[in-house]
């Protein structure tokens, strides 16, 4: 039957039983690869990814002059990255949906264009990145502030279209509200939660834009790593890697939700 | 200070081809509670977008203590059949929230928080007795969406009062509840209008004005002391709906039962003048509220 409900005992059984089987399945395919060529590394062992993330932590260069582990270089240049980039993508989207939503002048000149853009893989741009801002710093971070610019924009101001009624607006007018008060009082409070939800929303195709991005002219990073790694079939770094996308994936989806029930306690969806 | 709450002046109002109102006129004395009744579709709802400022009329005046509308403003205060309460804030700041605008500014809340916050306890306080008043006080603390819909409409009713608008209008306030939250409501709004009677006496100016849009014929006569019709079922019916009937009606006080059988007869008088298409009349010959206002030694006399 669709939907019958099952104990939690046994919900949870089968939750480590699924995890297990992933486990205990890339085992045996190791193994089996190891058998054919010992010296194998595209389906590493266990043991050898547990190598492989001690690796990344290791200081690198010579014991006179060391330089920091990999990983850290890797994850500080890939972060700031992301974080600079979205902040600024996720600020300049919540001003222009806020008013796209609020004023119909606005919105009339600027929903045709951000609905055009915003159907423009992000990735499919990036030659104009390359050309128009160069391969710095500056690159990236406006490829991750642009890249979720557009659909962000687009969220907001169907959030502020749909989510804040005309009442509410009128209401706010008879008690006494000017417009600058309306928009942070009403609209912004009512719209925070699709706002931290639209974040949310936003890191996974961020992250795959950042990452193609340094996967193609990176000099450091978690993409230009893997690339890197991968070239030289060291997988058990690549996939040690991968488990760590996984994990920041997971805390911020976590901190974000956590985020948005201590702002928002209102908020039920 | 004028002496009218709400003043109409001559005002009409065109869609395309179609005339909806025809010269309306109407003054709201300040402690009056008027109900509007009218056929679905004769423009009730675009004379108070009109009083409340959203949409302009084609033509024609309106006047709030003697001030010109010109768009959705402090006097004039709004509750509607949907609550449109804020979710995000709770019952209490919702309560308070005129209050907030009113007597905050955006640079307080930002820079003088130690005031800032004195003040708004002092709000909080205000809006805890009012809710306390239209009996939510246990519901202080919770947000729209656990309250049910007589608890919204309550804190709706307490939210447009609390910032003493000059005139609160009702559209059709309680027309999504069920027969037992619509008569605590009515119960309500009755005591209300004894407070008003009390300033009366005490030669206060009265604190509830309201204009109330019901389709319920009864709810209008019991509630209101003064019903208004709007319909097109009179002579000069294709230039639109005018006001066909404005009389004074009983007032009950809250402890009254509840006995509709005691205007059986105005009910019958309105349903014909109002609601009935194949009775044309003169547009003004039940619209004798100012006439018979002189004779009457009820509670309309006493508000005046």
């Amino acid at each position: 039957m669709i939907r019958r409900p099952v104990p939690p005992w046994l919900f949870w059984l089968l939750a480590i039983g699924g995890v297990a089987v992933l486990l205990g399945a890339y085992e045996i395919v190791s193994a089996r690869a190891t058998l054919k060529n010992s010296l194998q590394t595209t389906i590493p062992s266990f043991e050898k990814l547990g190598e492989g993330f001690k690796q990344i932590f290791r200081a690198q260069g010579l014991p006179e002059n060391p330089k920091p582990p990999m990983f850290w270089v890797d994850i500080r240049a890939t972060l700031w990255r992301l974080v600079i980039g979205m902040a600024t993508g996720v600020a300049a989207s919540i001003v222009v949906g806020i008013l796209m939503g609020a004023y119909r002048w606005i919105e009339a000149p600027l929903s045709p264009v951000v609905m055009f853009l915003s159907k423009i893989p992000p990735t499919a741009m990036m030659p104009i990145y390359f050309a128009l801002v160069g391969t710095d710093q500056r690159m990236f971070t406006s490829m991750v502030a642009l890249g979720i610019f557009f659909s962000m924009t687009q969220s907001i101001y169907q959030a502020v279209r749909q989510d804040v009624s005309d009442e509410a607006i009128n209401k706010a007018y008879t008690l006494g509200a000017s417009e600058m008060e309306i928009i942070y009082e009403v609209i912004w409070k009512q719209i925070l939660p699709k706002i931290i939800d639209g974040i949310r929303l936003q890191i996974g195709p961020a992250m795959v834009f950042l990452l193609a991005a340094e996967m193609v002219v990176g000099n450091a990073g978690l993409g230009y790593q893997i690339r890197m790694q991968s070239r030289v079939l060291n997988m058990s770094i690549v996939y040690v890697y991968l488990a760590i996308l996984a994990f920041i994936g997971l805390i911020a989806e976590w901190g974000l939700a956590t985020l948005r029930r201590k702002l928002c306690p209102w908020y039920v969806d | 200070m004028s002496e009218f709450a709400l003043e109409v002046k001559s005002l009409s109002h065109v869609f395309g081809n179609y005339r909806v109102l025809d010269n309306i006129n109407l003054q709201v004395l300040p402690g009056q509670i008027v109900a509007v009744v009218g056929p679905s579709g004769c423009g009730k709802s675009t004379l108070l977008k009109a009083i409340l400022g959203t949409h302009p009329p084609t033509s024609g005046e309106i006047l709030t203590d003697g001030m010109p509308v010109v768009g959705p403003n402090r006097n004039v205060g709004i509750v509607y059949q949907n609550y449109a309460l804020y979710d995000f804030l709770t019952a209490e700041k919702n309560v308070s929230f005129g209050l907030k605008l009113d007597e905050t500014s955006l640079m307080m809340r930002l820079f003088f928080p130690r005031q800032y916050f004195a003040r708004r306890r002092v709000h909080f306080e205000k809006s805890r007795d009012f809710l306390h008043q239209v009996g939510l006080a246990d519901a202080c603390g919770k947000f729209p969406k656990e309250m049910s819909g007589g608890m919204k409409q309550r804190v709706a009713v307490a939210q447009a009062f609390i910032t003493r608008p000059k005139i609160v209008l009702l559209d059709e306030p309680f027309g999504a509840l069920d027969e037992a939250m619509r008569e605590d409501l009515q119960i309500m709004l009755l005591r209300f209008y004894q407070e008003n009677l009390i300033a009366k006496r005490e030669g206060r100016r009265p604190e509830y004005t309201i204009l109330m849009v019901t389709h319920e014929l009864n709810e209008a006569i019991y509630v209101a002391d003064r019903v208004i019709g709007l319909s097109r079922f009179h002579t000069q019916g294709e230039q639109g709906a005018a006001i066909v009937y404005d009389r004074p009606c009983p007032v009950f006080s809250p402890d009254d039962p509840r006995d509709f059988s005691k205007f059986v007869e105005q009910r019958e008088e309105l349903r014909r003048a109002v609601f009935d298409e194949d009775f044309i009349k003169d547009r003004n010959e039940h619209v004798t509220f100012w006439k018979e206002l002189g004779t009457l030694a009820n509670s309309v006399g006493a508000i005046r």
